[in-house]
């Protein structure tokens, strides 16, 4: 075997001990190392490293760290179920506020006709009625929001 | 199939998609050591790798809706290991993976330089130790692997899934590895 193959065989010694080469290249390098003395040597020494590496002492697991990581999922998981249900509520109440709003247009058109001017505006007229609920709506909502946010925060602290 | 956790394998996953409580202790039993172990090899620091294992069992039950059975479920909780350590380790101490994180004079340093052969020693001075802080001292793309194809006995393709990157990578990360590891007891 030429120099240039003897090189390119020793460069493979360390992914043969780690068993990272494909079947013809270990079959090569195997062949390789039964008729070179010091390739030999130098695989086994790469042997040696690979079994170290396979054995080296093993770190200790903290206790409880089980018993914690458990909880914290746990508690992770209901808290992302009460975000989801806090939310699911937030829009019911705007959903409902919006029907509300709604209803409440068509009685007061019903009672006061379809003209309620207000310092000239049509207050029954459907863009002020909308801008109207939809303040109403929003200001709902923000207010369910935070008193479920103060409700949650205090529960959380009990 | 999951061949990794034989039996139960698909029932756990299915437990783990209902949320039941159950089926998480299960895996989180199975895997425990493993995915501490890659933690610590990865950071080197027991907080560190403490929360981080906690961080990966919740974004497993965040995501594990979008984990594909077919897939084995080893690998896939490594990445998800593996993607939160790199995150961290970028954030907060190395900024540049690929480089050796910076350090005193290691115990391997002070043994190779009280002159006796580097080999002999580790055969003959607790080996694994010696191995296990020549490893603390490599790049942390090096130490992956390492521990990945040594102590968790993965094949290069799980390797290249684990890391995100081509198999020739990982082959010569592997290659590298080893090699800088070898320089060290040296």
């Amino acid at each position: 075997m030429n120099p240039a193959e003897h090189e390119s065989m020793r460069a493979q010694l360390p992914l043969a001990a780690a068993g990272a080469l494909q079947e013809h290249e270990w079959i090569a390098v195997l062949e390789h190392t039964a008729g070179c003395e010091s390739c030999r040597r130098e695989l086994e020494v790469w042997g040696s490293y690979a079994t170290g590496l396979r054995h080296l002492p093993q770190p200790t697991i903290p206790a409880h760290l089980l018993g914690r990581t458990q909880r914290r999922v746990l508690h992770e998981r209901e808290s992302s179920l009460e975000r989801r249900q806090y939310g699911l509520m937030v829009m019911a109440l705007v959903l409902l506020s919006w029907a509300t709003s709604f209803a409440a247009w068509f009685v007061t058109r019903s009672l006061v006709g379809v003209s309620l001017e207000v310092f000239g505006v049509n207050l029954v007229g459907a863009l002020p009625w909308v801008l109207f609920s939809s303040i109403l709506t929003w200001v709902t909502a923000g207010s369910a929001a935070v008193v479920l946010s103060n409700y949650r925060h205090t529960r959380r602290s009990v | 199939m999951n061949s990794d956790l034989p039996d139960v394998a698909e029932k756990t996953i299915a437990g783990l998609r209902r949320g039941d409580s159950g089926a998480l202790e299960a895996v989180m039993t199975h895997y425990q050591h493993r995915l501490y172990r890659f933690l610590i090899r990865l950071t080197q620091d027991p907080a560190t790798a403490e929360d981080l294992f906690q961080q990966t069992w919740l974004r497993v039950i965040e995501k594990i809706g979008r984990y594909d059975a077919r897939r084995h479920f080893t690998p896939w909780l490594f990445s998800v290991a593996r993607n939160l350590a790199i995150d961290y380790l970028r954030k907060h101490r190395e900024s540049n993976l690929d480089v050796s994180p910076e350090q005193g004079v290691s115990p391997i340093e002070r043994l190779a330089a009280a002159g006796a052969d580097p080999l002999e020693q580790l055969l003959e001075f607790e080996r694994g130790a010696m191995l296990a802080a020549a490893i603390a001292a490599l790049p942390v793309i090096h130490r992956e692997v390492l521990t990945l194809r040594f102590e968790e006995d993965m094949k290069l393709e799980q390797i290249a899934e684990i890391s995100g990157v081509p198999l020739s990578t990982v082959k010569s990360r592997l290659l590298r590895g080893m090699e800088s590891l070898r320089g060290r007891l040296q």
